[in-house]
C-alpha cells in the first residue's frame, strides 16, 4: 500500500468520514443536554426543550451513521472490485447535496423547531416520528442520493470483480434503500402509522444494517488480520442467514401493544429472542480468525481499527443481543415497553454494533491515506477506545437501573399513570442512574475528543519500527 | 470410495441458505402484513351501530364513554366503549351505547370527528410530541405515556374545576407551564385553541385502541386500589 | 385439543396461535426444514464434483 495513490472513491469516503465524525460530535453535545434536562429540568427550558435536543441526539446518531456507513462502501468498493468506482463525479455532486440538504434540516430543526398542526409541517419543518423526523422534502432529495450511490456501488460490481462481499452489500443495500420508502407517508391511524415506522426502524438496525456491518466487518478482517477470504465469506453467509432469519420476523416484538394482533406475541418472541445467535457467531468469528492468525505469526495491520472490531463484537453481543433479549419477550415488555429499558440496550447497541465498526473503518481510511505498512495504537487511540467503550457501557449500567425503577414503581406499582410516573422518576435509585449516566457520558465526550485528536494526528505520530531506524542510520 | 466432502464449510450450502431463509422471512413478513393491515383498518360508524369490535375503532367514539376493564375472555385489560355488556363466549366487551359529552356534543358525525382526529395527529407530529411522551409505548422517556392519557386519574380529579376534563386537558396543552404540576414540565408550544381540541379528541380515540392489554393495571395507583372509581 | 381464538378477529394465523409457541414452532418450521434439502443437493453435487469453479 506504501506510497499507492487512492481511488478517487477512496478520497470522497474520505470526506463522508469527514462529516461523519463532526455529526457524531453533534450527537454528543446534545444527548449531553437531554442528559442534563432528565436531572435539572430547567436547563435551556424554552431554549432547546428536551424534545428537540433529544430528536438532534438520535437524528445526527442516524445521519453520521449513515455517513460513515456510505464512507464505508466508497472505501472497500474501489479495492473489493479492483477498479474505480463508475460514475465517481456524480457520487461527489449527491455528496455535496446531501451535505447541504442536512445542513438546512438541521438548522430548521434547531431554529424553527416546531410548526402548527397542519401538512406543511410535515413537509417542510418536521415529521415528528422519532429517528425518520426529517421533513418530507428532505425525505425526497435523500432517496435521490440513495439512488445516485446505489447506482456506483451496481455499476462498479457489475464491471469489476464480484467477491462474496460485495454481492452480500448490493443486496443489503438495495433493501436498506427501499425500507426507507416505508417511512415516507402519513396516516391518521397511529397504529398504522407505528407498524412501517417499525419497517424502516427495526428492518433497518436489526436487519439490513447488521448484515451490513457484518459485510464490512469481514472486509475489516481480511485487510487488518489477512484473514482467508474463503473462510470470511462463508461466516459472512452463516451471519446472514441467521441475521435475517432471526430478524425479518423479528419485527415481531415490536407488534406487541400497538394495536396489532395478538399472533405478534408469538412470532415476535421467539423470532427475536434468536436474534443474539448471530451476535455471537460474529463475535466467536472474529476472536477465531485473531487466535488463528496469531498462531501463524501474523501481525495485525491496523491495530486500532481491529481493536475497535473487537470493541463492535463485545459491544454487539452484549447492547443488541443480551440487553435486547432482557425485555424481549412479552410477558416482560408488557412492563418494560415505553421506559428506560429501550434507552439502555439502545444506548449500548448502537455504540457495539454500529459506532464500533464505523471507527474501525475509518481507522482503515487513515492507514490507506497515509499509505501506512502498519498502523499502531497511538496513546490518544487508547485513551480514546478506553473512555469511550467504558463510559458507553457505564452508561448502559445506569440507565438499567434506572430502567428497573421505573419499571417496578410506574408499572408494577403505579399501573402507568401520569402520578405513578413522576413518583417513579423522583425515586432516588432513578436519580441515581441518571446521575452516574451524566458522569458517564462526559467520560465519552472526553474519549470523542481523544478520538478526533487520533484520527487526525495517528498517522504521523507512529513509532519508528527497528527495521525503518537502521535504514534510516544507513542512509546518515 | 467416494471422497469424503465437507458441506458444512462449503460457501455455496451457506450462501443458498442464507437466500432461502432471507426469501421466505420476507415472504411470510408480507403475508402477516396483509393480514395485520386488514385488522388494523380504522374502523366506521357502522361498526360501532353494529356493535362490531374494531382494534382501532371509528374517531365517533368521541362521542361515547371510554373504559379500560379486565376482560377475562381475552385475558387483559380491553378498552370498554359506550359501557360494558357481557360476551356471549363470557367475559365483557364494548356496548356501544353510553354516551357522553365531548366539548358540549355527542353527536359527531363521522366525517366531523375524522377531520378532528386529522388535524389532532398532524399537530401531534407537528409538535413532535413523541420526542417527550411515549405514545403507544413508543417514543423518548421525558414524559408519561400518552396510550390512556384520556383515562388518567390526574385528569379526573380536575375535572371539576374546568366542567369536565376535555376542557381541562386543552387549557393544559394550550399553556403547560402555567397548570404545571412537576418541576420538570411542558413547554409552551403554542398549540391553538382548536389544534388543543383536536389534540384532546386524539387522545380519546387512541384511549379506545386495543392494545392487548397495555400498559398493564392502568390507573391502579398503590396496588389494589383502582383510583379510576 | 384444539384451542378456540381470542383474538379481536380471528384470521387463519390467529388459529395458528395455539397456547405457547405453536405459531412460532410452525414458521420456524417452514424456515430451517428446507435447509435440510439444500444440504444433501449440495452434498450431493460436492460429491458428484460438478461445481463451477468460484
Amino acid at each position: 500500500m506504501q506510497g499507492s495513490k487512492l481511488y478517487q472513491s477512496q478520497e470522497l469516503a474520505i470526506k463522508y468520514f469527514t462529516v461523519a465524525i463532526i455529526l457524531f460530535g453533534a450527537q454528543l453535545l446534545f444527548g449531553l443536554v437531554a442528559a442534563i434536562q432528565f436531572l435539572y429540568p430547567n436547563f435551556l427550558f424554552n431554549t432547546l426543550d428536551f424534545s428537540i435536543a433529544r430528536m438532534l441526539h438520535i437524528n445526527a446518531l442516524v445521519v453520521w451513521l449513515l455517513y460513515a456507513m456510505i464512507g464505508a462502501v466508497y472505501w472497500l468498493l474501489p479495492d473489493e472490485a479492483g477498479i474505480e468506482v463508475v460514475g465517481i463525479k456524480l457520487a461527489n455532486i449527491a455528496f455535496y447535496i446531501l451535505t447541504a440538504a442536512v445542513a438546512i434540516v438541521v438548522l430548521v430543526y434547531l431554529f424553527v423547531q416546531i410548526g402548527p398542526g397542519k401538512e406543511s409541517t410535515i413537509w417542510f419543518i418536521t415529521e415528528g416520528r422519532e429517528y425518520i423526523e426529517a421533513p418530507r422534502w428532505a425525505d425526497i432529495g435523500i432517496v435521490a442520493v440513495v439512488l445516485v450511490f446505489l447506482y456506483n456501488v451496481y455499476a462498479t460490481v457489475m464491471k469489476g470483480r464480484h467477491t462474496g462481499i460485495l454481492v452480500v452489500l448490493m443486496a443489503d443495500l438495495i433493501a436498506l434503500a427501499g425500507l426507507y420508502l416505508a417511512g415516507m407517508f402519513y396516516t391518521d391511524n397511529i397504529a398504522v402509522d407505528q407498524y412501517w415506522w417499525w419497517w424502516v426502524v427495526h428492518l433497518w438496525v436489526e436487519a439490513t444494517w447488521e448484515v451490513y456491518v457484518a459485510a464490512v466487518g469481514g472486509y475489516i478482517l481480511i485487510k487488518t488480520l489477512n484473514a482467508n477470504r474463503k473462510v470470511v465469506e462463508m461466516w459472512l453467509w452463516i451471519e446472514v442467514a441467521m441475521m435475517f432469519g432471526s430478524g425479518i420476523l423479528g419485527l415481531g416484538h415490536h407488534y406487541f401493544w400497538i394495536g396489532t394482533p395478538e399472533y405478534w406475541w408469538e412470532i415476535g418472541a421467539l423470532f427475536s429472542a434468536l436474534e443474539p445467535v448471530p451476535l455471537v457467531g460474529l463475535f466467536v468469528h472474529v476472536l477465531y480468525d485473531w487466535g488463528k492468525e496469531r498462531g501463524k505469526g501474523n501481525e495485525i495491520k491496523n491495530t486500532p481499527a481491529f481493536a475497535w472490531l473487537t470493541v463492535e463484537t463485545f459491544g454487539n453481543f452484549l447492547g443488541a443481543g443480551v440487553w435486547g433479549f432482557m425485555h424481549t419477550l412479552p410477558q416482560i415488555n408488557l412492563y418494560t415497553h415505553g421506559t428506560q429499558w429501550p434507552a439502555a440496550h439502545g444506548h449500548l447497541a448502537f455504540f457495539g454494533a454500529y459506532v464500533a465498526i464505523m471507527i474501525s473503518a475509518m481507522y482503515l481510511a487513515v492507514q490507506g491515506k497515509a499509505g501506512l505498512e502498519r498502523l499502531r495504537m497511538t496513546k490518544a487511540g487508547w485513551w480514546a477506545i478506553s473512555l469511550i467503550s467504558v463510559g458507553v457501557l457505564l452508561m448502559t449500567v445506569s440507565l438499567t437501573v434506572a430502567a428497573y425503577t421505573q419499571t417496578m414503581v410506574e408499572r408494577g406499582m403505579h399501573g402507568a399513570t401520569w402520578e405513578g410516573y413522576f413518583i417513579a422518576q423522583a425515586n432516588r435509585w432513578f436519580v441515581q442512574g441518571m446521575g452516574w449516566r451524566l458522569a458517564a457520558g462526559l467520560a465519552v465526550i472526553v474519549g470523542y475528543g481523544f478520538l478526533v485528536y487520533d484520527l487526525l494526528t495517528c498517522a504521523k505520530k507512529q513509532p519508528v519500527e527497528e527495521g525503518e531506524k537502521e535504514v534510516a542510520a544507513a542512509a546518515a | 470410495m467416494e471422497e469424503k466432502v465437507s458441506v458444512w464449510t462449503s460457501n455455496r450450502f451457506w450462501r443458498r441458505s442464507a437466500t432461502w431463509v432471507t426469501g421466505v422471512a420476507s415472504v411470510l413478513l408480507i403475508f402477516l402484513t396483509f393480514d395485520s393491515m386488514a385488522q388494523m383498518k380504522m374502523g366506521s360508524a357502522k361498526d360501532i351501530e353494529k356493535k362490531i369490535d374494531r382494534r382501532i375503532p371509528s374517531p365517533v367514539v368521541i362521542n361515547y364513554t371510554i373504559d379500560y376493564k379486565l376482560d377475562p375472555y381475552r385475558g387483559h385489560e380491553i378498552p370498554i366503549i359506550g359501557g360494558e355488556m357481557r360476551r356471549p363466549e363470557g367475559g365483557i366487551k364494548s356496548a356501544y351505547e353510553k354516551k357522553e359529552k365531548f366539548f358540549g356534543r355527542d353527536d359527531y358525525s363521522e366525517k366531523e370527528a375524522r377531520e378532528l382526529i386529522h388535524k389532532g395527529k398532524l399537530t401531534i407530529q407537528a409538535k413532535n410530541c413523541m420526542d417527550c411522551h411515549t405514545l403507544l409505548g413508543n417514543g423518548a422517556y421525558y414524559a408519561p405515556d400518552l396510550t390512556k392519557a384520556w383515562l388518567d386519574p390526574t385528569w379526573e380529579t380536575l375535572a371539576p374545576a374546568y366542567n369536565g376534563k376535555e376542557y381541562a386537558i386543552a387549557a393544559f396543552l394550550q399553556d403547560p407551564p402555567k397548570m404545571a404540576m412537576h418541576e420538570r414540565k411542558m413547554p409552551n408550544l403554542g398549540i391553538t385553541k382548536e389544534e388543543a381540541k383536536a389534540v384532546v379528541a386524539y387522545l380519546k380515540f387512541m384511549s379506545a385502541i386495543d392494545t392487548n392489554g397495555f400498559p398493564r393495571n392502568f390507573g391502579k395507583i398503590k396496588g389494589a386500589v383502582d383510583a379510576r372509581k | 385439543m384444539i384451542e378456540p381464538c381470542h383474538d379481536v378477529v380471528c384470521s387463519f394465523w390467529s388459529y395458528l396461535n395455539q397456547g405457547p409457541m405453536t405459531l412460532t414452532i410452525i414458521l420456524h418450521t417452514l424456515i430451517v426444514l428446507p435447509m435440510i434439502w439444500i444440504y444433501f443437493d449440495e452434498k450431493k453435487r460436492l460429491e458428484r464434483g460438478d461445481l463451477p469453479n468460484e
